[in-house]
């Protein structure tokens, strides 16, 4: 997990974040147990109710599940569910800022095609 | 059913012909950390000692658990409101000294934890020894966190406990009490102007702006009502039609916009063409709701 908690968005949001990036990294494999609400609380000086408020949101959508009296776990698909999820915010969040700002500097949809292709060749060269 | 549960309704306070309270609703729920803010000169510290019956009050009530606080040592049992100390007394200096302090509190608060008194002494490398006026602002300010965290009371109020500290206490702080709250679940209610590094300890905020209650609300869904807008004057304008603008800087034609929107219309402006829209942390909000104009 990052150690710090530093972007402006809400906490709670970055707590499940950093889960997600975890979970996506191995860090937490599934059926293994990730940090308790006060072990999150406590490591990075935030409020319980906040920790607990990402832990649940990741419950909602099946990433983690609760066992009874032990804690919370990574559930079975939860790598693909993070990807899943990941790839619908990645439309929202990095393509269409890229389309948008690539159009306030009138790039055309095939210059912006062409430099995307770029980065993907250089990125494999790399 | 309102066990725990700490209300004031209709407080008014006036010292002279200025009001400080101004008839004032603020209920506090048990189990959670609540954080007051205000401008200084707000009200908080008067606010503070009237919900715990250490300051009087003109006009309203405050109950604890259902009961009047005031003169109720049963209720008064459970409230711990931890002062700032001073540096002097009445006309001299304050020469009781921190053992004296602890000494009253061992006494006064029935929940007093020894133990943990002791174990923060040495934490804090306060010596019981000396007197109050040799203290740096810092060491006022941790013997005011000791007393509070050790007299383990159902409601423990701490006003201002950051101030002098350095850094490094800060953060060893609000480590203790989250620590503390995780262990007992008690309620705190903790004021600071230091907003940033706290705004994630608190669970629920309190605004106060000259003597008014103008949120009581939980942190994160407060903060999520806001936004900043910026873009050509023009454009800005166009996006803000409807909105709540709380404030406006222009520097040549370019326009930020401080906004608060409800939920529901969040995700239209999130969409707007032609301008950007930014998330603000508590500091921001706390600037757009309370500069009233004089933020420059």
């Amino acid at each position: 997990m990052r150690g710090t908690l530093n972007d402006q968005s809400l906490i709670y949001l970055q707590i499940a974040r950093m889960l997600e990036d975890d979970i996506l990294r191995g860090v937490y494999r599934e059926e293994e147990q990730v940090p308790s609400t006060n072990e999150l609380a406590r490591g990075y000086n935030i409020n319980p109710a906040t920790a607990a408020k990402g832990i649940n949101l990741l419950v909602t959508d099946g990433i983690l599940y609760k066992k009874r009296g032990i804690g919370m776990f990574v559930s079975k698909g939860a790598e693909e569910a993070v990807k899943r999820k990941r790839r619908d915010a990645f439309y929202d969040g990095y393509v269409k800022p890229l389309v948008k700002e690539g159009a306030s500097l009138q790039l055309t949809g095939q210059e912006l095609l062409d430099m995307i292709r770029r980065a993907i060749q250089e990125g494999e060269e790399a | 059913m309102s066990a725990g549960v700490l209300k004031a309704e209709g407080l008014s306070k006036s010292y002279g012909s200025k009001q400080v309270l101004q008839n004032l609703d603020l209920t506090i729920q048990p189990g959670k950390i609540y954080g007051l803010i205000g401008r200084n000169g707000a009200g908080k510290t008067t606010l503070l000692g009237i919900l715990t019956a250490q300051n009087t009050k003109d006009k309203g009530e405050v109950t604890y658990s259902g009961q009047d606080v005031w003169e109720n040592q049963a209720v008064l049992d459970h409230i711990c409101f931890s002062r700032e100390l001073q540096p002097t007394l009445f006309s001299g200096q304050n020469s009781l000294k921190v053992r004296h302090y602890l000494h009253s509190a061992a006494i006064f608060y029935p929940n007093w934890d020894q133990a943990y008194a002791d174990r923060l002494l040495e934490e804090f490398q306060l010596d019981p020894k000396k007197k109050v006026c040799q203290l740096s602002k810092g060491q006022m300010s941790m013997v005011t966190i000791l007393i509070a965290l050790a007299s383990r009371a159902e409601l423990t109020i701490l006003d201002e406990p950051a101030a002098g500290l350095d850094v490094v206490m800060r953060e060893r702080f609000y480590q203790l009490l989250l620590d503390d709250f995780a262990q007992t679940g008690r309620t705190f209610i903790v004021s600071t102007h230091i907003i940033e590094e706290a705004a994630s300890v608190f669970e629920q905020v309190i605004i106060l702006d000259r003597g008014r209650i103008l949120e009581n609300s939980p942190t994160d869904e407060l903060i999520d009502q806001f936004r900043y807008v910026s873009g050509a004057e023009t454009a800005v304008d166009r996006v803000c039609a409807g909105v709540e603008v709380l404030s406006r800087r222009t520097v040549g034609r370019h326009t930020t916009a401080a906004v608060r929107v409800d939920p529901g219309k969040l995700a239209a402006l999130e969409g707007a063409e032609d301008v950007d829209v930014s998330p603000m942390n508590l500091q921001n909000v706390f600037v757009a709701l309370c500069g009233h104009g004089d933020e420059g």
